[in-house]
Parts: C-alpha cells; sequence; structure tokens
C-alpha cells in the first residue's frame, strides 16, 4: 500500500529529527516491510511556473512563436523559449520545463537548443506532455490558473513535494491499511505522538429516507446518510494530490471522498446515486442462482450466503463488501447520493470474492478485517467531506444491524515472553506496550487478562500478545541461542529423499550432466509417453493452453526438448540426465533418465561412439549397480513402451518389478522432438530400489583358481543370447559360474537364418581345483544341452 | 458415371490398395492433375451459374471424401511399413551390454555433473544434518487439506491469495489435487506420523501460478521444523544463524524481523547480511545491505495440535527457504530463469564436484 507522508502527518506528530530513513527502520521493525521511497514529484523536476511576456512570431517558420517567459530569478529570469502552441500568448501562466526536465513520459530530456535560427531554453508544456490529466486540444499548452509565484516548481503546486512508501503490509493487518492506522502503528513504537481523527461537526438535515433492514448475521452493522444537493465537479487539487500519491485516479467528488476516507482511516464506502434506488435496502444472504450485474457491468450468478442489497422492487443493487451495482453507480452529474459504510463478515466477504474472482479495494480490506469501531465515524466523515468539497446537505444516519461482538479477552503470562519468545521483558514495559498498541489490560493478577482492540484481528491466542511485545521492543533484541542436544532419530520417511540424491549423484559418476525440466509439459509431448492418454495427469489452470499443461508422466520429453535446444546452439550433451518426480493417475513417483546423443566428436584416434540400443543398456546396468540394484538377477525383455524403437529397446525386471527401460528412440519421438542425431535413451524407476538393493554380506576369498573355457556354437538366429547362457549355465549351476558372449557372426559361413555365437565358460569349485576329466564333463553337458534345446552344433 | 458409383468405386479401390505405390496410382487416377475427379471440376466452368453451384457442391463432396479416405489409408499403410521396417530391424536385446561404447561416448567432454540446484540442496542438507535434522517427506500433488487447511490456512484465509496455486483437474472421485505451493506440508506429514522431540528437514520442488523475471513456476524449498520442550525464538535464531554461517562458510549478522505466516506465530524473516557489500549496500541487496532469505516462526499452536500436540507440553519453531535464492548468491547466478532452461554450457559449468560432494 503506498502512503503519503503529507498526509500521514495529519494523523502522526512525528518525532523531530527523523527522516525517512528513521520512519522506514521503524515500519519494519514493526513488521511493516517497505519496498520502496518514493519522491512523488520526481517526475516534475526542474518544472516550475512561468509567465509569458511577450510572443512574436519566429521569423523563419510561419506555425512557431519566440516567447520570453519569466521563470523567476533563480532559473535564469527571463528566458526565450520556441512554442508551437496555437494559445501560447503573453500573460499567460504557464509550466515551464527548463533544462534537465523529462516529459511525455520519460522519452524527452528538455535541452537548451536552436529551432530554425531561434534560442530556445526550454519548454512550455501542455498537461497532456506532464503526464497530467487533460482536457486541452491537442498542441495547446497549459493555461495555469494559480496565485504561485514565477519559479515555484510545479511539483510544489500541485501538492507533489511529498515522499510516498510503498508499504507491504501483512495479510493480518487490516488495520494498518490506512493512513491513521500506519501512525497507530507507528506511534506506539514510540515515533510520534498519536494526532486521533474525529469527523467535523455537521448540522443534519433531513433523513435518509430509505427504509433499512439487515437479514443476515453477516452484516453486524449497516449505516446510511444522505447527501442532497452535491455539485459533483472535480476534487480540490491537494485531494487528488493525495489520491494520486497513493496511485488512485481521481474522478470527481463523490468517487474521490470514498477512496479518500478509505486510505485515510481504512473503512470502506459506498455511494449510491439516489436516481438508481427506490427508497429499500435490505441487506440479506443470496440465494444461489440469483442475478447480480456489478459497476464495471459483470454479471455474476450469485451463490448462497453472498451478502447483497436488495430493493424494494425485489432488485440486487449491491454485493456487499465487494462492489456496487450498475444501477445505482455514481456519475459524473450526480446530485444526491447515499453514503453507506458497514461491516461484514471477513470470512463471507473472501467467499464471496474467490467464488466470483472479484478484486477491489474494498474486498481487501473487509476480508482482513476492518474498525467496527470507526465504522460510523468513517461515514460522518465522508458525509463532511462530500459537503466541504461540493455543498449539500447532509442528514442523519441510519443505523441497522445486529451489532458487532466485543473481543474476547486472552489470558496472558508476562513470563510467556521470555519462555516462549526467547526474551524476558519487564512485565511494566510490556503494560505500556500492549496498552500503547490499544489493549486493554488487566494486569491485577497472573494470568493477565488481555482485550484487544477491536480493529486486531488474528488475536486469540497468548503466542500474538508475545509478538506484539517483541515487535515493539525489536526482535532484534531477542538474543541468538541454540537447543538442547537431542536424541538420534532414525530416518523412517526420508530414504526416498535420499534415494533421489543419489540418483543424480549415479548420473553425474557414470558421466550424465544434470539437468532439471518443468515437471509439467505440453499435452502433445506428454501423450507420446503413454500408451494411455486417460493415464495423464492435466493442470486444471495452467499457465498457458499449449505448454505446461501437462504433468510429465516421463522425464524424457523435458530431456528431449533440451536436447533439441542444445543442438540448434551447436552444443550437444552426449549424456544428459534428470532424476525427479514423474506423474500419472497412480499418483507420482521418483524416476531418473538419461539421454545419449551422438555429440559428433571427432577423434584423433579411435572412431566416434554412436549410442545404440547396447550402449542404452550398458548405461541402464551401470546406473542400477551404481544405484545398488542387483544387476546379476536381472531378466530382459524385449521392447520398452511407446516411446521406445519396439525392436530395438528393452526391460530390465526383478520378479514384477520393472527397474529400468533402455533402448533407441521411435522414429516419430525423434521426429517430433527434432532430434536428428543418433539417440538411445534410459529410465530408471527409483522406488522398486528400496526394495530390492542389494545388502553387503560376510564375502570368503576365493582358495581355488577358476578355469576358462570357450565355444563357438552355430544357432538359430532367432534364438536368445541370454536363453543360451541359461542353459549352458544350467550344466552345473554350482560350478558355471559365469557365461559371457564375446563374439556374434552372421553369414555365409554359417548358413541362412543361423548365427554364430562365442561364449567363455567360467568354472570354480570352492572347495577344490577342478580336474580336466570334471571340466570336460560339464562342458560336455552344457554342449549337450544347448542342443536338445536348440539344435546347438559346435562350429569348426 | 453417377457420382455415387464414382465415389464407391474410389473408395473401394483405396481400400484395396495394399502398399503406398498402388494406393498412390488410385490417387493419380482419381485425384491427379489429369484424374477422373480433378477433370469433373474443370468441366464445371462450362455450366451456367445455377447448374454450377448444384454439380460444384457434388462433385466437390466427392473429393473431399475420396481425399479424407485416401490419407487415411496413407496413414495406415505408412504406419505399416515403419512397423514392418523397424520390427525388420529388430535385434536381440539380451546381447550384453556395450559399456566400452557407453563409456567411450562424449568422453571428450569430460565428467558428469550434478545441476547447481542439486549441489545446493546438497549442500543445505549437510548442513542441517550436521545439526541434527532428518529427511521428511511431503507429496508434490497435495490435498487442500495438507497444503493449506492444516496448516492454518482455511479456504477463506487471505494468505492464500498470496500463493497463486496450481490445481489438477479433478479425479474420478471429484477431488482437485494441487501442486503444492510450499514445502510446509512436510510439518504436517511429519507431525501426525511423529512424535517430538523431532529435527526434520523438507527439501523439495513446489509450484505456483507466476511466471515472470524474478518467478519461475516450478521452485525448490528448504523447510525446517524443530519440536521440543522449552524451545525459544532466541534458538530459533540460533539455529538459523548457523544455517547461514555454515552453508556460505562464513560469519554472517542476521536481522530478525516481524513478519506474518498463518502457520507460525510470532512469525518472522530473517535476514542476512549481505555477503557482497557487507552491509554497506549494493546492486545485489538493491541498496539494503541486508538479504531476504528466509522466513521463519514458532509453530502455530493449531498446527501443533495436528500433531496431537498441546503447546503447553511442546512447542518449536519452523523456517522455509528458496533454494534458488540460495544456490543463485552461492554461485553467482544471475537470473533464475537459468536453472529450467537447460543450456548445455550452463549445466556444464557447475556440479563438477559430483561424486566427491556426496
Amino acid at each position: 500500500m503506498k502512503i503519503s507522508l503529507n498526509w500521514l502527518r495529519d494523523y502522526i506528530d512525528l518525532r523531530d529529527g527523523l527522516g525517512v530513513d528513521d520512519l522506514v527502520a521503524g515500519l519494519v521493525q514493526l513488521g511493516h516491510e517497505v519496498d520502496a521511497v518514493e519522491d512523488a514529484g520526481a517526475a516534475l523536476a526542474n518544472i516550475v511556473v512561468g509567465k509569458v511576456l511577450e510572443r512574436v512570431q519566429h521569423p523563419n517558420a510561419d506555425k512557431l512563436g519566440v516567447c520570453q517567459v519569466d521563470v523567476g530569478a533563480d532559473h535564469g529570469g527571463v528566458r526565450q523559449i520556441v512554442c508551437g502552441a496555437p494559445n501560447a500568448r503573453a500573460g499567460l501562466t504557464v509550466a515551464v520545463a527548463l533544462p534537465g526536465a523529462v516529459v511525455h513520459g520519460g522519452k524527452t530530456t528538455i535541452g537548451e537548443s536552436e529551432i530554425r535560427g531561434q534560442v530556445s531554453k526550454g519548454m512550455i508544456a501542455g498537461r497532456d506532455e506532464l503526464g497530467l490529466e487533460s482536457d486541452d486540444p491537442d498542441r495547446h499548452i497549459w493555461e495555469m490558473d494559480t496565485e504561485a509565484a514565477v519559479g515555484t516548481p510545479l511539483a510544489e503546486v500541485l501538492g507533489r513535494n511529498d515522499t510516498v512508501l510503498d508499504v507491504a503490509v501483512t495479510p493480518n493487518r487490516g488495520d494498518c491499511l490506512s493512513h491513521y492506522g500506519l501512525a497507530r502503528d507507528m506511534a506506539a513504537l514510540g515515533l510520534g505522538t498519536l494526532k486521533p481523527w474525529q469527523a467535523p461537526e455537521i448540522v443534519a438535515k433531513g433523513a435518509v429516507d430509505v427504509e433499512v433492514t439487515v437479514a443476515t448475521a453477516a452484516c453486524p452493522q449497516f449505516n446510511l446518510m444522505r447527501v442532497r444537493g452535491v455539485a459533483n465537479k472535480a476534487s480540490p487539487s491537494w485531494v487528488q494530490a493525495r489520491l494520486e500519491a497513493c496511485g488512485m485516479r481521481p474522478k470527481n467528488i463523490l468517487v474521490d471522498v470514498t477512496n479518500y476516507v478509505m486510505l485515510a482511516v481504512g473503512q470502506p464506502l459506498h455511494a449510491y446515486d439516489v436516481r438508481g434506488l427506490d427508497g429499500v435496502f435490505k441487506v440479506r444472504g443470496a440465494k444461489a442462482g440469483e442475478g447480480f450485474e456489478s459497476l464495471l457491468g459483470d454479471k455474476l450468478t450469485l451463490r448462497d450466503g453472498d451478502i447483497v442489497i436488495e430493493d424494494g422492487a425485489g432488485k440486487i443493487i449491491d454485493l456487499c463488501g465487494i462492489s456496487g451495482g450498475a444501477g445505482s453507480a455514481v456519475q459524473d452529474d450526480t446530485a444526491e447520493v447515499v453514503l453507506e459504510a458497514a461491516v461484514f463478515d471477513r470470512a463471507q466477504i473472501a467467499r464471496t470474492g474467490q467464488a466470483h474472482i472479484m478484486t477491489t479495494d474494498a474486498r481487501y480490506r473487509f476480508e482482513r478485517g476492518i474498525d467496527p469501531a470507526s465504522t460510523q465515524e468513517a461515514l460522518r466523515l465522508c458525509a463532511a467531506l462530500v459537503q466541504a468539497w461540493g455543498g449539500g446537505e447532509v442528514s442523519a444516519m441510519v443505523t441497522a444491524g445486529a451489532g458487532v461482538a466485543a473481543p474476547q479477552a486472552i489470558a496472558y503470562d508476562p513470563a510467556l515472553c521470555g519462555a516462549f519468545g526467547g526474551l524476558a521483558v519487564e512485565e511494566t514495559r510490556q503494560r505500556e506496550i500492549l496498552t500503547a498498541l490499544g489493549f486493554g489490560v488487566k494486569a491485577d493478577t497472573v494470568p493477565w487478562q488481555v482485550v484487544p482492540p477491536a480493529f486486531r484481528t488474528y488475536m486469540a491466542n497468548p503466542e500474538d500478545l508475545v509478538e506484539e511485545v517483541l515487535r515493539v521492543v525489536g526482535y532484534e533484541e531477542v538474543p541468538a541461542t541454540l537447543p538442547r542436544l537431542m536424541p538420534a532419530q532414525l530416518e523412517i520417511d526420508g530414504r526416498p529423499v535420499e534415494l533421489d540424491r543419489v540418483a543424480r549423484k549415479a548420473l553425474a559418476a557414470n558421466g550424465f550432466v544434470e539437468a532439471m525440466t518443468y515437471s509439467f509439459i505440453g499435452h502433445a509431448d506428454a501423450v507420446l509417453a503413454v500408451d494411455d492418454a486417460g493415464a495423464l495427469l492435466e493442470l486444471d489452470n495452467p499457465l498457458a493452453q499449449d505448454s505446461m499443461t501437462t504433468m510429465r508422466p516421463s522425464l524424457l520429453p523435458g530431456l528431449l526438448r533440451a536436447a533439441a535446444g542444445n543442438a540448434a546452439h551447436k552444443d550437444v550433451v552426449a549424456k544428459l540426465g534428470e532424476a525427479g518426480k514423474v506423474f500419472d493417475a497412480k499418483g507420482e513417483r521418483l524416476a531418473a533418465a538419461g539421454l545419449l546423443l551422438a555429440d559428433g566428436a571427432r577423434l584423433w584416434r579411435g572412431t566416434a561412439v554412436k549410442p545404440d540400443v547396447f550402449t542404452a543398456k550398458a548405461a541402464a546396468l551401470a546406473l542400477l549397480e551404481t544405484l545398488g540394484a542387483p544387476v546379476e538377477s536381472l531378466v530382459v525383455e524385449a521392447g520398452a513402451g511407446a516411446m521406445y524403437h519396439p525392436g530395438k529397446s528393452g526391460t530390465l525386471r526383478v520378479g514384477p518389478m520393472v527397474l529400468a527401460r533402455f533402448g533407441e528412440l521411435h522414429p516419430k519421438v525423434l521426429k517430433h522432438f527434432g532430434i536428428k542425431q543418433a539417440c538411445a535413451a534410459v529410465e530408471i524407476e527409483l522406488q522398486p530400489l528400496l526394495k530390492v538393493q542389494a545388502k553387503a554380506r560376510g564375502w570368503q576369498p576365493e582358495a581355488f583358481p577358476a578355469v576358462k573355457r570357450d565355444v563357438a556354437l552355430v544357432l538359430p538366429k532367432e534364438v536368445k543370447a541370454a536363453d543360451v547362457q541359461a542353459t549352458l549355465k544350467g550344466a552345473d549351476r554350482t560350478l558355471v559360474r559365469a557365461v559371457d558372449v564375446f563374439d556374434l557372426y552372421e553369414g555365409e559361413h554359417v548358413g541362412v537364418g543361423k548365427k554364430s555365437l562365442a561364449l567363455g565358460l567360467t568354472l570354480r569349485a570352492d572347495d577344490r581345483t577342478l580336474t580336466e576329466a570334471e571340466i570336460n564333463g560339464v562342458v560336455d553337458k552344457a554342449l549337450a544341452l544347448a542342443k536338445d534345446a536348440y539344435g546347438a552344433e559346435l562350429r569348426g | 458415371m453417377d457420382m455415387q458409383d464414382l465415389q464407391g468405386q474410389a473408395l473401394s479401390q483405396i481400400a484395396a490398395a495394399a502398399d503406398l505405390a498402388a494406393l498412390d496410382a488410385v490417387r493419380v487416377q482419381y485425384l491427379g492433375g489429369k484424374g477422373q475427379i480433378t477433370g469433373m471440376l474443370k468441366e464445371l466452368g462450362g455450366l451456367d451459374p445455377e447448374a454450377r453451384k448444384v454439380r460444384g457442391a457434388e462433385v466437390n463432396a466427392v473429393r473431399a471424401a475420396v481425399q479424407e479416405a485416401f490419407n487415411a489409408k496413407k496413414d495406415m499403410l505408412e504406419t505399416a511399413e515403419m512397423d514392418a521396417q523397424l520390427a525388420a530391424e529388430a535385434v536381440d536385446v539380451t546381447l550384453p551390454a556395450d559399456f566400452a561404447g557407453f563409456a567411450a561416448l562424449g568422453a571428450g567432454q569430460g565428467v558428469g555433473r550434478i545441476h547447481p540446484l542439486t549441489a545446493a540442496m546438497e549442500d543445505i542438507a549437510r548442513v542441517m544434518k550436521s545439526m541434527g535434522f532428518v529427511h521428511g517427506v511431503g507429496p508434490e500433488l497435495e490435498t487442500d487439506d495438507y497444503n493449506f487447511t492444516k496448516l492454518n490456512l482455511p479456504p477463506e484465509h487471505p494468505a492464500r491469495q498470496d500463493q497463486d496455486t496450481f490445481y489438477l483437474k479433478p479425479d474420478a472421485d471429484g477431488v482437485r489435487k494441487v501442486l503444492r505451493t510450499q514445502t510446509s506440508n512436510v510439518q504436517i506429514h511429519t507431525l501426525e506420523k511423529h512424535n517430538p522431540p523431532l529435527r526434520v528437514m523438507g527439501i523439495g520442488r513446489v509450484y505456483r501460478r507466476d511466471y515472470d523475471l524474478t518467478h519461475t513456476p516450478q521452485f525448490h524449498q528448504v523447510e525446517g521444523l524443530l519440536v521440543d520442550k522449552g524451545v525459544t525464538m532466541g534458538d530459533m535464531r540460533g539455529v538459523l544463524a548457523e544455517f547461514y554461517r555454515s552453508f556460505f562458510g562464513k560469519d554472517v549478522k542476521t536481522r530478525m524481523r516481524p513478519h506474518y505466516f498463518p502457520f507460525t506465530e510470532p512469525s518472522a524473516e530473517l535476514d542476512m547480511e549481505c555477503i557482497f557489500c557487507k552491509g554497506s549496500g549494493c546492486r545485489v541487496c538493491k541498496q539494503s545491505g541486508w538479504l531476504e532469505i528466509l522466513g521463519c516462526g514458532m509453530v502455530h499452536r493449531n498446527v501443533l495440535a495436528v500433531g496431537g500436540l498441546d503447546i503447553g507440553d511442546y512447542q518449536g519453531f519452523a523456517f522455509g527457504a528458496g533454494v534458488e535464492r540460495l544456490a543463485m548468491l552461492k554461485y553467482g547466478i544471475g537470473d533464475l530463469r537459468l536453472f529450467y532452461e537447460s543450456h548445455a554450457s550452463f549445466l556444464r559449468n557447475f556440479g563438477k564436484m559430483a561424486v566427491a560432494a556426496a
């Protein structure tokens, strides 16, 4: 919220010698962060009042005049200024932009120049050129109506010699959403003396002439006054200056006055043009389905409980606390108004505002809480100001509603300040502070009975009072201490987090560069990764309709987008990885993934690798081994799902649990993402690892040597290598320790439909050195098994 | 020939085409430059306007139907052709993995890297672990209850608007899950499951509906929760000062000032003196001399109550900080969005000590 220092001084006599920095520091100590300090007149620097003494025709230009303008002795006395405005003439009081002034919304900086041979030392400005509201015809200069002497800064004339603080008021401090409210908090800190406000005396004439009933508990207090015969012109310039300093656009007295009172003392008000009223105000809860057209023309369908005002004809004329209705909005020619100031239930206003997605200054304050004790006084102030600025007669006030409940006392033990807040504060000091903040303190027994002021919401517990005391003493006074050492805690919940972190390190340990992409991706990217688009989780309110719409079902789409981007920059990361959550209809789970990309490296030795299904398989196994999976007992199956090449991909399982998918990507996927180089991928499921991670057990040294035997088998082409390995191992599950494939040959030497597979057998016994006869026996049996199973022949 | 017969004939020929070459021959016959349907379109010019309108509509309808059938069949044949080609390329995936090739791929690009945010999160965890905190968990797809209500943020609370929230489309049961807006849901899950004394951290990804120079719709937070007997705000300040000191590797001055969070009372922000200018004011701290790093406070009694705890028996503090901000300060990264843009050179520039930092 923007706070004008000039305005603030209406409500607080600041202590002598306080600078803006001290005020900012004080506000920060109180919990009101100051986001910015602005000089309200900064935009008008080097612009002063001048008087045109003479205008003569420019000798070299038909449409230009040469003026002699007095801008005061401080600014060089009489200056020659070339001016093209048709209304420029001797005797005018004008705004002169001196060299250094910035006009045209920051686009032009004025300097001294020569225009068609005539010196021009500044510019005579139009209102539009200065960024002011303007009714002047185009290219006309502003004919000022001011008593100010020549040379007076324009900022001063317009009441803009002001400092504006942009204060971030937290949601619990609705009481500080006004100049008076902040002044009250500042005074409690001792920055000055509060000047309590009161509406000026008004002589009431006539009645409101409105029949008011309140039929909902959500409106405990409802007040109206009528003002007749208002001349609804522009507000006084000092009022406009204050509103503009606070970021509001002045319109006319009846619009401005409600904003002014709200910013001054915090009470939102509404003004109704009586031409839209029929004399009946029934405040009630809305019924679902009722219609309402707001002041801005939005047509709403109301919900149960919204607080509304119904007129005598059954029409809803106001959505209370949020927006007035279209039919009774104040116009430029409004001369008679009914002014409303009321108290509404915070929670109900919040619900209504959320449901209809309406953000207004009134809602903002009502849902944070206003001061019900000053609502009627604020209405009187509003009526008095209308009369002061625009004349007219003010009626008496009419009031309805069941009344606002008095705040409940909080039982407070002042020792809590030390025991909870960490800073023991003397009891007398605590009492002083709470009293200065408006709390009623009964301190004759402990616990004290502390009654919060009506304007403070969110005050219910003793801890709230600790905060009040400490923020005035200063949080800075709380000394840093350390808690006691605690018993060790066993990691129970945290293993998935650790696993996620280990996965990132496993990727890096295997050469991957870790990327972090968005958890939501475009729908078109996501559907490629699943067999059933119905399993995708879609955002209800994405930022854009064509991207970031769908929770990623796989890490690969994000990585492929990243890879395509880097390829376009001719900077391919050969191994790009990511770990994180993936999402589908079953929920979220942890995954890791890597892309393998040909990086086009040119090597003076050896040849560059093109990633394929077998490099991807190596990546899968390397990552799984790093992560502690039992890689010896994994089962490989062909195929890895929608994103992969069906014939060049595989899935690694332990029992029914999928641990990894790997392979080359489907051509349609590569085409979709614009990947042109050779590419393969691996995806790891992390969560199953928690169940299957191999635990280290005892280890015995091998006492006897192993022996190796190689065989080359001619087999039908379709026989799987893994099956042959398993078959050979079956010859003796104790002695055959490993069967490795070390060569594959297909071609003329083995015949059509055949292949030759070269395998190495490792045999070892724990308790003896194997004899030649034993070894041959096992190998022969292995060959026999292979022959039985596949018709395998030893290759000659 | 009658238009309907022509259409029927074309469609059956399309259906009968066994391969792309055959299909294309059908296309040429009907839709090619000299095709039958194209010819009929050319003849329209010779008709009077009224007849042209009627006949034109007829011919065009047939042409559209044939074209549509052609496109569908072409897609089908292309897919079948690709499937056949992919099937022909199939290899025995049970053959051994190519570890040598895997190791050699990109070997010239150097070793692997962890992402700077991962590095920062690891470092944060190191600091927190050194003070006895262990990892807690909370899902990223959360219920409204755990993201807001149990954190003392009922639906009508104005502070909810500060966290512009992403929602998922309602599931089969009509539940509209939220993408968690804060790691504070870890507090609730922990308090419901475990008894004090507790020291738990939650480090992870959160989401808010905001995207500009200084906001990305996803970011990371670290959450801390300590609950025991007799814990004070002074303890909170002490632990958090140690957090800064250990994370940045030097003594830092702190400034504690009041703030508001619904789930803590009293609430505070603990700023640290700008590590670049030592408090004299610079571009990074926007001339204030202070860096806003984290929000904190004493756990609200309503939050403790979720865990069945009474504020008279137990009390504690909680805090939350943005990981991106900490990483930007520690590693000198100027633009938040870089973290998620995956530029090769950016990713390679950080996290070289990946494995050593474990």
